[in-house]
């Protein structure tokens, strides 16, 4: 409501001092036409990439480039008949294109942008430097100016700056050289790795690391200590690279200090873990360019790991785990640590929490670097965090999950003065439910002997089986025979070069958030973790057979043959293909939708990312103008007789007639249903009203569906008092465009009804939806069932509908205009219903009977 | 039974590669080429059920592939894939024998149900 109220002040601010040029309401009706219709043109073109590059379909780059071709003119002319529309009310619009444009064309080409600082604090990181900064910064970026999260002072060592102090010590010929073969490979890595340690810095980054140091140092005082870690292009986004790079803890902030620890982070690219990992999903590592992140150091009394959404369990809890000191003996699994799982809720609920014995904890030392020390006695059992800080810490977790629209796996520590940091955040691998998965599969207990029972955490599902083989150091991964099943006392993300080949991994300490928790789920490698003794039980050499399900992990004698035919073996997936990703990867500024809320102060063009961001804030801008005109336009509401549809329903309807479409006194303001004279809208208006097809008593709505606050904002909205409505009819003796916006939902119907058939359509078009993608679609699919009933022409691209009829003649136009109104009221609240499929059958054949009940 | 042994040549390595990796899931045997040169050569020794190429592509085109398979290996079915709805391509590649023609993107499962067509008409 208050976001309502604002709405309405900045409207009202709109147009208090305003002046317009007077132009024709026709004129304005027609550049709204035109927006709608290029837009209409660029949203089947997404649609249309959408589907191509969802891995169902073999294409290459040249439909990449002649389709985003098409998208960006239909974009950029939309864009220029807008501006004349709004006559410049949003003059930032044109640069947020150039620059989403930008971005797409240098992925699509391959431009690699050269130009750019070398050095950017966090507060100067923009969404579009994801290139330059890489993924980890740009994420922990926007969680400081979008959410305004506690993030540490920080700042980024570009990938420009990476490229330029390889040049200036021509280390690109020796990468260049590098290529897949992995035998001959150890020794070149080796050799390339102590090239860059004994390298010079270019003195243009030289001059940028001091001026950084000294910088950071005014934000967090002289004795400043940072984190350096990697920052990788991908990394944090569509793979995690947990633990690939090497990380520098508690790194005085003196050029020196950071310099060294730079070089070694950019040469922990060429490890040979990391060489298998980047292979392993094909990357090209002569191609990979790594910025660098370095934060400021927080003196953590508690550190740890929250998964947004329990990767086991529902999405409605959320898992923290947490250790005294840094949180590096959570995330390499190094000691146990506390458990805490937590229902997400506006009220969020601790239902369980079980504390660790937190042997060991990591510490920062005075003059720099960190300790593995003994945690104090009295501290081992103690719990690390108190009630409040864990509701705090969920609700940050959550806030960051709804921010990134995806389960996130993230980093946190608490000072000595209680403040909660945010170290990192990255989207959470979690396994979907596939039907091709595992199958149920129950043995009688007796046949197979079974040696270990419901111990440990799964951490990724799935069966395996092979020869155990117990790692007592980690040279032996050198020796590890393919196949086997890794079983260990601790885990690792050096685990990482066997993963491509090991049956499943085993551990008797670690939890399910480490590094080597989140390459299992990479890899789909079957693992249990923090089974307290699976290195007593198993024997080196013996066959096991691991079964870990949700909440029942086996692990039974011997290779039980049925289990593993029960699993679906070939997990390789389209998504593992490194160029299918690079490729796909323009979507990322295509696609998504941010801006989803225009009742909110966030709905700006400053806001928006992608594409399609940029096609809906013109078309709800567009349709604002025409509802702002008839309502506040000072001459051109008389002139072109503006007026409030007065209607037994509150469907907020202002009509614009431009000729003939409506009987009314000059002057009045209001018509009634009666008045209508446009055949069209007549029509359409009388199915409206239909008796028993607008349901204005609320549809149950399930908890958390968006479309409850959608809901209720409709009815604020379609208020009869309000000021602000969606709907405008512009109509005229033949012809009308209805646009409707109830909720999420765009609905517009154009027609044009006369006496010759040849000159009569309908066309139909229904875009839109805050609720889940099924029930969005079977929405879609209903009012496909129906309007096909009537003999439209229906197309249907993902969440869009346009339907059209044409060459029919006047009487029958009548008829279908009026079934079209009921199926607009009809269908206003019936997302919530339509559970399943059945539901859309049965609702569509109601509809088409006659019977509207709900 | 042996699996049946697929050539897939494209001179985008993306096409190969998911081309690769969905049949791979259908358990034939997979090879890619980026270019038709290598790709001819590899027929010299060993037989393919069935060979998929681009029909644009530097130095030897996917027409001249299709002709060269149809002369030397009978047996071997070509499926033309193309970035370019060309009609005329088409109608040649038809009068040549080419066992199907998709203008690019293709749905994969689409060319999975040609592939298994030409290996029945066998």
């Amino acid at each position: 409501m208050k976001n309502l109220v604002g709405h309405l002040r900045s409207i009202w601010g709109h147009y208090k001092g305003r002046t317009r040029k007077p132009r024709s309401f026709m004129e304005i009706f027609r550049h709204f036409k035109e927006v709608l219709a290029s837009n209409n043109r660029a949203l089947e073109i997404i649609t249309d990439m959408g589907e191509k590059l969802s891995g169902d379909y073999l294409f290459d780059i040249n439909y990449v480039k002649s389709s985003y071709s098409e998208l960006s003119s239909a974009v950029s002319g939309s864009i220029e008949i807008f501006e004349y529309l709004t006559q410049n009310k949003y003059p930032k619009l044109k640069d947020v294109f150039n620059r989403i444009d930008k971005q797409i064309t240098m992925l699509t080409y391959d431009i690699v942008s050269t130009s750019g600082e070398m050095v950017i604090f966090y507060d100067d990181i923009t969404w579009d430097m994801a290139h330059n900064v890489g993924g980890k910064n740009a994420n922990l970026a926007e969680l400081k100016y979008y959410l305004k999260l506690n993030v540490p002072a920080a700042f980024a060592i570009t990938t420009n700056a990476f490229d330029k102090f390889i040049k200036h010590n021509r280390l690109d010929q020796k990468i260049e050289a590098l290529s897949g073969e992995n035998a001959e490979i150890g020794p070149r890595l080796n050799e390339l790795q102590d090239s860059i340690v004994g390298s010079e810095f270019p003195p243009d980054l030289d001059a940028a690391i001091k001026a950084a140091a000294a910088k950071i140092k005014t934000l967090c005082g002289e004795n400043c200590f940072l984190a350096i870690r990697s920052s990788a292009e991908e990394e944090d986004s569509e793979f995690s690279f947990a633990g690939q790079f090497e990380t520098y803890l508690n790194v005085p902030a003196e050029e020196l200090q950071i310099k060294e620890a730079y070089k070694h982070v950019v040469a922990s690219l060429f490890s040979i873990k990391a060489f298998a990992y980047l292979n392993q999903f094909g990357y090209d590592i002569r191609k990979f360019k790594m910025a660098t992140a370095c934060v400021a150091m927080v003196d953590a009394v508690s550190s740890g790991v929250i998964y947004s959404s329990d990767p086991a369990g529902d999405r409605d809890t959320l898992i923290i785990n947490a250790a005294w000191g840094l949180g590096e003996s959570v995330v390499e699994g190094q000691t146990d640590a506390d458990f805490y799982l937590i229902k997400k809720d506006s009220n969020p609920q601790i239902i369980d929490m079980r504390p660790g014995r937190k042997e060991y904890m990591v510490i920062n030392l005075a003059g720099g670097g960190t300790e593995k020390v003994k945690t104090p006695e009295e501290m081992i059992n103690s719990p690390c965090l108190t009630t409040e800080q864990v509701i705090e810490l969920t609700k940050e977790a959550v806030s960051i999950e709804k921010h990134f629209r995806k389960p996130q796996d993230i980093e946190w520590a608490v000072n000595k003065d209680g403040n909660v940091f945010i170290l990192q955040a990255r989207p959470l691998r979690i396994q979907e439910n596939t039907k091709s998965g595992v199958k149920p599969l129950t043995l009688p207990p007796d046949l197979n002997k079974v040696l270990m029972k419901n111990s440990g955490t799964v951490v990724q599902k799935g069966i395996g089986a092979g020869r155990v083989y117990i790692l007592k150091h980690m040279d032996e991964l050198d020796n590890f025979p393919k196949g086997s099943i890794l079983v260990s006392k601790y885990d690792s993300s050096g685990f990482v070069r066997v993963m491509p080949y090991v049956s499943a991994i085993i551990t008797d300490i670690g939890t399910p958030t480490s590094h080597m928790a989140s390459l299992c789920r990479e890899f789909k490698v079957p693992s249990v973790v923090g089974t307290g003794n699976a290195t007593q039980v198993l024997k080196h050499g013996q066959e096991i057979t691991l079964n870990a399900d949700d909440g029942n992990i086996s692990v039974y004698d011997g290779i039980i043959k049925e289990l593993l035919e029960s699993t679906d073996m070939n997990t390789s997936k389209i998504e593992n293909i490194y160029e299918y990703r690079k490729k796909k990867y323009v979507l990322r500024y295509i696609s998504p939708l941010n801006l989803i809320d225009p009742l909110l102060e966030e709905f700006t063009s400053e806001r928006c990312k992608t594409m399609h961001d940029v096609l809906r804030f013109m078309h709800e801008k567009s349709v604002m103008e025409l509802v702002d005109m008839a309502r506040y336009g000072s001459g051109m509401l008389h002139d072109h007789g503006a007026v409030k549809l007065d209607l037994p329903i509150p469907a907020g309807i202002i009509v614009i007639d431009t000729g003939g479409g409506l009987s009314i006194e000059a002057g009045s303001d209001k018509a009634t249903f009666e008045q209508i004279t446009s055949v069209p809208f007549k029509s359409l208006v009388k199915g409206m009203l239909y008796p028993g097809v607008w349901h204005s008593d609320a549809v149950a709505l399930r908890t958390g569906d968006f479309l409850s606050s959608m809901m209720r904002m409709t009815d604020i909205t379609s208020d009869s008092s309000s000021l602000v409505s969606y709907n405008v009819a512009v109509v005229s003796g033949e012809y009308v465009n209805l646009s409707l916006r109830f909720g999420y939902h765009f609905n517009m119907i154009d027609s044009f009804c006369s006496d010759n058939p040849k000159n009569n359509h309908i066309f139909f078009r229904f875009t839109g939806g805050a609720t889940d993608i099924t029930k969005r679609s079977r929405r879609i699919q209903l009012l496909a069932d129906v309007l096909k009933e009537y003999g439209f022409n229906i197309n249907i691209k993902g969440d869009l509908i346009i339907a059209r009829l044409a060459n029919i003649t006047k009487e029958d136009m009548e008829e279908v205009l009026d079934q079209a109104g009921r199926l607009i009221a009809y269908t206003r609240q019936l997302d919530a219903l339509l559970h399943d499929d059945s539901t859309v059958e049965r609702y569509a054949r109601k509809f088409i009977n006659g019977d509207y009940e709900l | 039974m042996d699996s049946y042994r697929i050539m897939v040549i494209d001179d985008e390595k993306i096409v190969g590669d998911m081309a690769k990796m969905s049949l791979e899931q259908e358990g034939y045997i997979v090879e890619t080429f980026l270019n038709a040169e290598p790709a001819l050569a590899r027929l010299k020794e060993e037989n393919f059920n069935v060979v998929v190429t681009d029909l644009k592509m530097k130095g030897i085109d996917g027409m001249e592939v299709l002709r060269t398979v149809k002369k030397l290996y009978p047996n071997t079915r070509v499926i033309m894939i193309t970035a370019f709805a060309n009609l005329d391509a088409a109608i040649e590649a038809l009068r040549d024998d080419v066992h199907d023609f998709f203008p690019k993107p293709v749905k994969i499962k689409e060319l999975k149900a040609s592939i298994q067509r030409a290996l029945s008409n066998k």
